[in-house]
Formats: C-alpha cells, sequence, structure tokens
C-alpha cells in the first residue's frame, strides 16, 4: 500500500470512527495523550546524562509504573462513565422529550431500561435519526468529561500521592543498601591509608 | 467459554446499574445545552475544564498528604499549580491552534480552492457543514496537537512550570517568614 492511499484511509477511518461520536474522541486521544506524555517522562530519564545508570535501572521502571497509574486510571475511568451513559441513552434510561415520545408512540415504554435494548435497532428509528444523534453526542462528550475530571483530577492524584510515598520509601531504602556496600569496614583499610587519613584529622 | 462468562457478568452488573439509576428526561434548556456541548466541545475545551477543575483539586489534594514532610508537601503544591497552568495553557493552545489548522486544510477540493486547502478532506465527503465533519476536523486536529505536544512538552511546558513552581515556592516562603497568607 502506497503512502497516499494509507493516508486516504487514515483520514476515511477517522471521520467514520470519530464523525458520530465525539465522546470515543475525547476517550482515545486523551489515553494517546497520556502514553505519549508517560513517555516523554521514561525518555526524559534514559537521555538524563546526570543520572547514573545504576539509577537509570531503578528509576525508569518506576517512572512506567507510574505513567501505567495515569494510563489505566484515566482509560478505566473515562470510558466506563462515558460507556454506561451512552448505553443508557441508548437503552432510553437518559431521554429527551423527542426519545420519550417516540418510545410511548412505538410502545416500547417497557424496555426502557433493558441492556439489550438498542433505540438505533427499532423499526422506526429514522424518525428521529437527527435529534437521536445530536442529543446523544453532547450525553457522550459530557460524560467522558466528567469522566476524565473524576480521573485525573481525583482519583489519579490520590493514587499517585500513595505510589509516590511508597517510591519514595524504596528509593531511600535503595539508596542506603548501596551506600552500605560502598562501605569498608574498619579492618579493611591499609596501614597506608590509615596514615593518609589520620594525617587529615587535627 | 470464558469471554462468554465474563460477558454475561458484564451484563448482569450493568443490568442492576440501570435498575436502580433512576430514569431521566432532558427539558427543552438542558436538551438544548446537550446538544451545544456535543457540536462545541472538542479537546482543547475538554482541556480547559479539566485544567480549571484540576486547579480546584489537585493542589488540595497534595495539600493534604500527610506522608510526606511539609517543605516537600509546599514545594509539591506549587509544582502542581505551575504544572496545571503550563500544561492547561500550551495544551489549550497547541489543540486549538492544530484544530483551526484542520479546518483551514479540509475544504472541499473544487475550483478556486488551492490543492492544500483540501489535503485533510476524506474521498468520499460531499458536504463538510455538518457536525460529523466537525467532529472529524477536531478528531484530526486532537490527533496532530499530541504530535507537536511531544516538542512543546520540552520547550515550553517543563521550563514553564520550573519558572512558575520557584515563582510560587519562594512566594509562599515569604508569606511564612511573614506570619501567613497575605
Amino acid at each position: 500500500m502506497n503512502l497516499e492511499k494509507a493516508f486516504s484511509t487514515l483520514k476515511s477511518n477517522l471521520y467514520k470512527n470519530y464523525g458520530e461520536n465525539p465522546g470515543k474522541m475525547l476517550v482515545h486521544t486523551g489515553t494517546a495523550g497520556w502514553i505519549l506524555s508517560s513517555a516523554a517522562q521514561v525518555m526524559a530519564i534514559i537521555t538524563n546524562d546526570k543520572i547514573a545508570p545504576e539509577q537509570k535501572t531503578f528509576l525508569i521502571p518506576q517512572e512506567i509504573g507510574d505513567g501505567l497509574i495515569n494510563i489505566l486510571s484515566f482509560y478505566i475511568l473515562t470510558s466506563s462513565v462515558k460507556n454506561l451513559c451512552s448505553k443508557a441513552v441508548l437503552n432510553g434510561k437518559i431521554a429527551n422529550k423527542t426519545i420519550k415520545n417516540y418510545l410511548e408512540k412505538n410502545k416500547l415504554n417497557a424496555k426502557i431500561g433493558k441492556v439489550d435494548f438498542n433505540i438505533k435497532k427499532t423499526e422506526n428509528f429514522a424518525e428521529i435519526k437527527e435529534d437521536f444523534t445530536s442529543f446523544k453526542n453532547g450525553v457522550d462528550v459530557l460524560a467522558s468529561t466528567a469522566g476524565s475530571v473524576l480521573s485525573c483530577n481525583i482519583v489519579t492524584p490520590i493514587l499517585r500521592n500513595e505510589y509516590a510515598a511508597e517510591r519514595q520509601k524504596s528509593m531511600n531504602e535503595h539508596l542506603f543498601k548501596r551506600n552500605q556496600a560502598q562501605m569498608k569496614p574498619f579492618h579493611s583499610v591499609s596501614m597506608n591509608t590509615y596514615m593518609k587519613n589520620s594525617g587529615m584529622r587535627i | 467459554m470464558a469471554i462468554s462468562a465474563i460477558k454475561n457478568t458484564t451484563n448482569r452488573v450493568q443490568q442492576a446499574f440501570y435498575n436502580i439509576m433512576p430514569r431521566y428526561v432532558a427539558g427543552e434548556k438542558a436538551d438544548k445545552l446537550y446538544k451545544t456541548a456535543g457540536r462545541e466541545i472538542s479537546s482543547a475545551e475538554n482541556r480547559l475544564i479539566l485544567g480549571a477543575t484540576a486547579l480546584m483539586s489537585q493542589p488540595f489534594i497534595d495539600f493534604h498528604n500527610r506522608r510526606i514532610d511539609e517543605d516537600t508537601r509546599r514545594v509539591a503544591v506549587c509544582r502542581t499549580i505551575a504544572k496545571i497552568i503550563a500544561g492547561t495553557v500550551t495544551g489549550y493552545a497547541v489543540r486549538k491552534g492544530s484544530i483551526k489548522a484542520i479546518r483551514a486544510c479540509s475544504q472541499l477540493p473544487k475550483d478556486g480552492v488551492a490543492k492544500w486547502r483540501s489535503f485533510f478532506t476524506p474521498k468520499d465527503v460531499t458536504k463538510i457543514d455538518t457536525d460529523e465533519f466537525k467532529q472529524y476536523q477536531n478528531s484530526l486536529g486532537t490527533y496532530i496537537s499530541l504530535g507537536v505536544m511531544l516538542f512543546t512538552n520540552f520547550l515550553i511546558d517543563a521550563p514553564l512550570t520550573k519558572f512558575l513552581t520557584n515563582k510560587l515556592n519562594a512566594r509562599a516562603i515569604d508569606n511564612k517568614k511573614n506570619g501567613g497568607a497575605k
């Protein structure tokens, strides 16, 4: 496949996937944003010459762990809130007056709130298609926004603080062990070194 | 088999949720609000909302983190505020700018329209003044902005965060010396 064709397919896929689903777009681009930002943090450690290679082997997995918390908490929470609200519109639990009247007119009230009920698959859906899509897009966007506020501003900072405190603790232990390993026992100091060093004392 | 068991359990949990959930029918004003939100809120506005709400919650979460000492906590709060301001300003500007650029380059190909102005227009599109096309422009603009932000993260975000953190921290230390917030 040549580059031009691939780009054309990409444009068509984006149009098909997100054109009628802006909520999904917010979840996907948000997750992609978190992945790139976490990758940038890891790259910053990898390319930082001031950090010793030994420290890097410790810090890189830690940074990856931190990134995973951010990515997973964002994706799981935001997509869950968005999907629950989106399905609630599809099964009629969340509706506007047009959708409510349509359900009543078509005697579909008994099916409201059933997981397997989908208004889009009902016989006369074309009558309300435009209004329904526009309303559902709005609910999806607001649900995605609410989900991302919940995950980015409340859940993730709390989880990250807990993780950072644990990280600080294990970093201190790591440094302590390293320093201990570098310390030489008293009897291993040679007389020559002892004489040299002792001369510095007053 | 395991997949269908997971699916069944998920369905049962969801059904239990919808059984408890009260039915909500939006009035005219709310309906209008939802439709406007669906049409107008792109990732740029979403980032702005995230930033504004972040300022209202994250510094308080850091301030009440009792697992770290007072000095670290003060720096953490200052850094969080600085990070939110820098991240929101650049995040909003880059997303908005990218979406605008995509809009300028996704016109319908016709006489009098330069070729580059229809560079991002999908082949099968015949109308561009629709909600679907606007959402397409938003999503493509957002993906482009993610690439741009790989650079702005280092070039603008990081130095701006450092600058603001130092300013806020110096101010917090001054306030503490003077016996409380001014």
